[in-house]
């Protein structure tokens, strides 16, 4: 790939990239949330046009109008959301669009099931071919997504953030996976923003910054600190400062808690835990192990089956959002933009979101808009929002200021307890860096802060205790000098413990 | 994929099963009914009455085990079988062998067929992701132009050819407002019929000055399996109807195979629920779901053509009334499946029946009975769509990248 | 039970549920910043043109048609305002366009109503027919009332009967998930038979007079439930109050919506049901309550209909009904606002009325032009639905104009790049 030039409005997303691949290599692709690394593959895959430079495959140039033209070519890409139909089987998605037939009309369906058992065999990526996506696991799932491409005769397999959504250990039978591929003449191009996985599997490293390439290098001499250098263009704090924690008094107290999911199968089981004044609580874990149904139960968005939620020593009864709002929880939600904000709302509507219903904001049910603007121009200056004033529609605002905008509202409400979920998730370095801040100073004035990330990393940095997720379960709950690797383990539940009580 | 056909065949090998619980409830339910009616008549209201609570109790547990949908169907049945068993049970025999007699089945038929090929279409343009409630204008459309062309050419086939071009054409504005200019659907379709009725208004005035449409219009034939003369259950039943009404009978279990074992078929259902993966395959979404929105336009054209040429032999305005939506209710509630919309349109088809039947030995509540669909439907919808699903990306419009 | 607090329509594929939300009144707020009052003043133009050149195509004089059609809604009328009397065709017709453009704000309300609160009314046909239903029965039934309190019990009953139709279809929503348009569309029907039933010959609300004659025609509303009339001979249609009922169902529409607590609810739950449940609004009351208040508009249209000029309905009416349907025209090219209501009802109170009664002409047939009218009324609602066309014809010759790309705000950094 050589000058790769893509321009969304108001963005440049690839800058002149040039990309270099050889047969049987794994090269990793390596840059922050919004580089421009699934642009760039998306370009290769042929979703996005070009609007300069070229593909060069084999050495002659090729023009990819669409993905049909990329597989034809021999290009996969397994994408980081997995690109398939839950209701449907593991055979009927990999032979989709490429369908064996019978009879010149009918699909064959049998033998679509005994060649994907045959790839499947002959690349050691053991699925069921007539069991249904929606049922089994992520780590499968995605084996699927590589089936998909193995099927497809790929040459040069796209994978983007496989292990974003896996356990340390199930990365690791993914690293063997591409191994064995490589040693088969197949080409990786590996997408990550982690470090540690680029060098051990990369042979070669393209590090991606603001749309531009930085450099091209090979694994041998290449450190982390290195890497991460060239990733963000400056020394990276990966610590956060902050003194050691005052715990006080309890103010969030969970105990047996039992939550089930929307499909009705129990999602928290039996979850019992104590966040205290003045001190950070971080629960890891990898996504879908509960973590979301827990918050939704202590916030009062989902019902519990059973258990008790108590705030400040008071338990909750009948929990509803509205409830526990008024208990003196505040929750910065894990996606703004489905549930923090309505987008549509001005900054101020937006703040007004918990008190709308009572004085000042109204009274008898009459609304007053100046007392909406009013309170939003003082929090808009006290939590440096920017890119608008108080009636500036919350979508029109960037990432990290509609999180600023949320959490604005959560601790002017002066909560006692506030829940923050992946509070960073798709932030610039800048936004996270401030609301990490914020966390740590809004602990040292005493609330009790409950932190769910799967950022590791994030968790590990922030949190006074942390609390390992498994399946429901609380499974592990350690001092914050733990290592990743101890976590990893019981992030995949591989020592399960009794629930701590 | 478990398939409507699946499930029966399932529910002959694992008895206990919730679902299998639940159809056996909704076949008592029917049989209740069945009893208090020719040529059986049973005469006392115990029968049905305690069949009626067994399909009850059928129902329950299967519910109660997590086969909302059937359970619930059985429930409902258990209700309407004994309750309209008790209403039979009341009226006389005369009364009753006049009305349920085998032409009933064939005048069930005639009003099941718009709605088949109404249900049909719609089934294709949803599984591939496109909410098509403009089904009501495009079987307008048929009916209109398909009797206009069979008028003018002086042949049914050319009139059944041209209603489905006409229909085929306003899916085509459907399609492209809802596909390429990712317009509301709903919207669209809600346009698409108002449309419909402009378009047939003004031109039925403009061609044939608000008149009727001359007799003796080429009309399509029937089949006759039996002489003119013969009667007996079959005769009457099926002896003679019309060619459309098998080609409707026909496209149900075609319909079933392509959907469900085509490759096409595969390719549309992946449209309908995920469609950027789809995408990402090769597979050309905007031109599957095109293909399948006029598809479903041009089968809803053949219900309103064989409404006005193959039944009515003429038009007036407006003359669906409806039939549209009661398409698109057969659809939903037969669970956007092919057997599923087939028997839900018998079902509606019936109703329909009865509501022209009855009145002549009755007193006026009978109108009623062409209600009997749009309850159904809201209560299928009460109970069953929050629990089943839709194809999962139906009624969004999907963006290239 | 555990169970989400808002109504949730079935497993989704992750790339859809993680989409930014998109209700259908969320992506008519995007629209409408986009377009302001030029989309919907251009849609109004195309489909016009379009109408025109259908009527060109099939031998009539198009530009003479529609004039004929203001004439016909009376609109040559605001050249001599200060001629009220109704002996004069333009005043009576114009009299007459605001007949018809009442109930069209009310039902075009009901529609508005409930999009702003995320749902997709299509039943306001169905709930003024009942609204209909209930003011007639009541205007036949309480004849010894005083007759503001007959009328006021009518008026009453038919919003209330209206919110009732409508609340079924929320409070499916709410409960089941039921999707509204599929509950709204039955429920139309089913009001229609029962309109049907209840008029026709035997019928229950079929007129004592007219059962012997076999005519399936309700009776008249007593004297003392009718409307007084403030303009024109009330034996002539003349202009009933419930016109300023209409004009003040604007104002307290407007004021619900932007000024009261009930109202940030109805949009926030609209805009984005998680983020309200989210900030303890509740979701499932609020669908409940804003069909019910939608419905309550339409059954008013229905009750001020009949105690105002129409006095009896049958089974025929029923058939021909269809203000409800125009109603959702009138909000979509009103964009659900109170004066873009206000508006579109009086566009197509004029057409409504221009191209039937009011319509003399020697160009263009009466009952085709009546067609024109629905022809229209579906093309509004098809490039109301698209107005991405239509700003993108706008925004290409504002490109010609200036021949430079105008910026656009960069769409979601972070959604178009890694």
């Amino acid at each position: 790939m050589r000058g790769i030039t893509k321009r969304f409005p108001g963005v440049v997303a690839n800058d002149h990239v040039d990309l270099d691949l050889r047969k049987g290599e794994v090269h990793a692709l390596l840059g922050e949330n919004g580089a421009g690394k699934s642009t760039l593959m998306n370009i290769l895959y042929g979703l996005y046009r070009p609007d300069e430079g070229e593909i060069l495959l084999n050495g002659k140039k090729v023009v990819f109008s669409s993905a049909k033209a990329a597989i034809d070519r021999g290009i996969g890409m397994v994408h980081q959301h997995f690109m398939l139909i839950p209701v449907m089987t593991v055979a009927e998605n990999i032979v989709l669009e490429i369908e064996p037939t019978k009879a010149g009309v009918l699909l064959d369906y049998g033998k679509a099931v005994e060649r994907v058992r045959e790839i499947s065999t002959q690349y050691g990526l053991a699925v069921d071919p007539t069991a249904k996506v929606e049922s089994i696991s992520v780590g499968q799932q995605q084996r699927v997504e590589i089936l998909k491409a193995l099927y497809r005769n790929a040459e040069v397999l796209i994978l983007d953030e496989p292990t974003a959504v896996l356990t340390p250990q199930e990365a690791g039978e993914l690293f063997a996976i591409i191994k064995s591929l490589q040693e088969g003449g197949t080409s990786v191009i590996f997408i990550s923003h982690k470090l540690n996985e680029v060098l051990e599997i990369a042979d070669r490293i393209t590090v991606l910054r603001r749309g531009k390439t930085i450099d091209t290098v090979p694994r041998e001499g290449a450190t982390e600190d290195g890497l991460a250098k060239l990733m963000v263009g400056r020394e990276v704090l990966l610590r956060v400062d902050k003194k050691p924690a005052d715990a006080g008094d309890v103010l969030l107290e969970v105990s047996d808690l039992h939550v089930k999911d929307e499909r009705g199968l129990p999602a928290v089981r039996d979850v019992s835990f104590v966040v205290r004044a003045g001190e950070i609580v971080g629960i890891a874990g990898v996504e879908g192990n509960g973590q979301s149904e827990l918050i939704e139960a202590i916030t009062g968005l989902r019902h519990p089956e059973s258990g008790h939620v108590a705030v400040a020593g008071v338990e909750v009864h009948h929990p509803s959002a509205r409830r526990m709002l008024d208990a003196g929880v505040g929750h910065i939600p894990e996606d703004r933009q489905r549930r923090g904000l309505v987008l549509e709302f001005s900054i101020a509507e937006n703040i007004a979101l918990h008190d709308y219903n009572a004085a000042p904001a109204s009274r008898f049910g009459w609304l007053f808009p100046r007392r909406l603007i009013q309170r939003a121009r003082d929090l808009i200056k006290e939590f440096d929002i920017r890119g608008g004033g108080p009636t500036t529609p919350g979508g029109s605002l960037s990432g990290g200021n509609q999180q600023k905008v949320v959490a604005a509202r959560e601790i002017a409400r002066d909560p006692k307890v506030l829940v923050a979920a992946q509070p960073t998730r798709g932030l610039d370095v800048g936004a996270i860096e401030y609301l990490h801040r914020r966390l740590v100073e809004e602990r040292d004035e005493g609330r009790a802060i409950l932190l769910i990330s799967l950022e590791l990393d994030e968790v590990l940095s922030l949190s006074d205790r942390i609390l390992v997720m498994y399946e429901g379960q609380i499974v592990g709950e350690h001092e914050p000098g733990v290592t990743e690797e101890e976590i990893g383990l019981e992030m995949l539940g591989a020592r399960r413990k009794e629930p701590v009580a | 994929m478990s398939t409507y056909v699946g499930t029966v065949q399932r529910a002959g090998s694992r008895l206990v099963e919730p679902t299998s619980l639940g159809s056996i409830g909704v076949t008592i339910g029917v049989i209740a009914f069945v009893l208090a009616i020719p040529p059986i008549a049973a005469r006392s209201p115990l029968w049905p009455i305690l069949l009626g609570i067994v399909a009850i109790l059928f129902g329950i547990v299967s519910a109660s085990r997590g086969a909302y949908r059937v359970g619930f169907g059985a429930i409902a049945s258990g209700v309407l079988g004994a309750a309209l068993a008790v209403l039979a049970t009341r009226s006389s025999t005369a009364h009753l062998n006049q009305v349920f007699t085998a032409s009933l089945i064939a005048s069930m038929l005639v009003f099941a067929t718009p709605l088949t090929f109404g249900a049909l279409g719609g089934m294709f343009s949803e599984r591939s992701g496109v909410v098509n409630i403009g089904l009501e204008g495009m079987m307008l459309m048929g009916a209109f132009w398909g009797i206009w062309g069979a008028d003018k050419t002086g042949s049914w086939v050319w009139g059944v050819l041209i209603a489905m071009a006409s229909g085929g054409a306003l899916a085509l504005v459907h399609a492209f407002f809802a596909i390429h200019l990712r317009a509301d659907q709903i919207v669209g379709g809600v346009a698409v019929n108002f449309l419909a009725l402009g378009i047939t208004g003004y031109f039925f005035v403009q061609l044939y000055h608000g008149n009727n449409i001359p007799t003796g219009v080429s009309q399509i034939p029937d089949v006759k399996l039996t002489s003119q003369s013969s009667h007996g259950f079959f005769a009457d039943s099926f002896g003679h109807l019309n060619l459309m009404i098998w080609i409707a009978i026909l496209f149900v279990p075609l319909s079933y195979i392509v959907l469900f074992k085509t490759p096409i078929g595969l390719r549309i259902r992946a449209c309908g629920e995920h469609p950027r993966a789809a995408d990402t395959v090769g597979i050309n979404v905007y031109a599957i779901r095109y293909g399948a929105v006029i598809l479903s336009g041009i089968l809803a054209a053949m219900g309103g053509a064989y409404l006005t040429v193959g039944y009515l032999n003429t038009y007036n305005e407006n003359v669906t009334a409806g039939r549209g939506f009661i398409a698109l209710a057969a659809m939903i509630f037969g669970n956007w499946r092919p057997f599923g919309a087939f028997g839900a349109a018998l079902l509606f088809g019936f109703s329909t029946a009865l509501a022209y039947r009855l009145p002549v030995y009755s007193a006026n509540g009978a109108v009623l009975f062409q209600a009997l669909p749009y309850v159904l439907t809201l209560i299928a919808v009460a109970g069953v769509i929050g629990r089943t699903v839709p194809p999962a990306a139906d009624g969004k419009p999907y963006k290239k990248q | 039970m555990s169970e989400p607090l808002a109504p949730q329509h079935g497993s989704e594929p992750d790339e859809i549920k993680q989409a930014p939300p998109s209700t259908v009144a969320s992506r008519l707020a995007i629209k409408q910043r986009a377009g302001g009052i030029i989309v919907p003043v251009l849609t109004a133009l195309l489909a016009f043109l379009i109408g025109g050149l259908l009527v060109l195509a099939t031998g009539h004089n198009p530009i003479q048609a529609y004039w004929d059609i203001i004439k016909g809604a009376g609109l040559n009328w605001v050249a001599h305002p200060t001629n009220t009397d109704v002996a004069n065709t333009a005043a009576y017709n114009f009299s007459q366009t605001l007949l018809q453009t009442a109930p069209l704000i009310l039902t075009g309300l009901a529609v508005a109503f409930a999009f702003r609160c995320g749902m997709f009314n299509i039943g306001g046909n169905g709930q003024y027919l009942v609204g209909l239903y209930v003011a007639n029965w009541i205007g036949i039934s309480f004849v010894n009332l005083a007759k503001p309190t007959h009328i006021l019990l009518a008026v009453a009953g038919a919003a209330l009967a209206g919110a009732i139709w409508a609340g079924i279809a929320g409070f499916l929503k709410a409960t089941t998930g039921a999707h509204e348009v599929i509950t709204t569309i039955m429920l139309n029907w089913i009001a229609y038979w029962i309109g049907n039933y209840i008029f026709q010959q035997g019928g229950p609300l079929q007129g004592a007079a007219n059962k012997p004659l076999n005519i399936p025609i309700s009776g008249d509303v007593a004297q003392s439930a009718k409307l007084p009339v403030f303009w024109g001979d009330a034996d002539l249609q003349g202009l009933h109050i419930g016109f300023f009922v209409a004009i003040g169902a604007l104002v307290v529409f407007w004021l619900i919506l932007n000024r009261t607590t009930l109202g940030y609810e109805v949009r926030a739950v609209g805009y984005n049901p998680d983020a309200a449940a989210y900030g303890g609004i509740r979701v499932r009351t609020n669908y409940i309550r804003a069909m019910a208040i939608s419905g309550a508009f339409a059954g008013l249209a229905g009750g001020l209909d009949m105690l105002g000029y129409l006095y009896h309905f049958g089974t025929t009416d029923v058939q021909a009904a269809s203000i409800g349907f125009l109603g959702i025209a009138v909000a979509l090219l009103g964009r659900n606002t109170a004066l873009g209501v206000g508006l579109a009802a009086f566009l197509f109170g004029g057409l409504l009325y221009g191209t039937t009664h009011g319509l003399q002409s020697g160009t263009i047939d009466p009952s085709l032009a009546g067609h024109l009218t629905e022809m229209i009324q579906g093309l509004v609602v098809l490039f109301v639905g698209a107005d991405v066309l239509i700003l993108a014809v706008w925004n290409s010759r504002r490109k010609l104009k200036r021949k430079q790309p105008t910026p656009t705000r960069a769409a979601e950094p972070e959604a178009a790049s890694s």
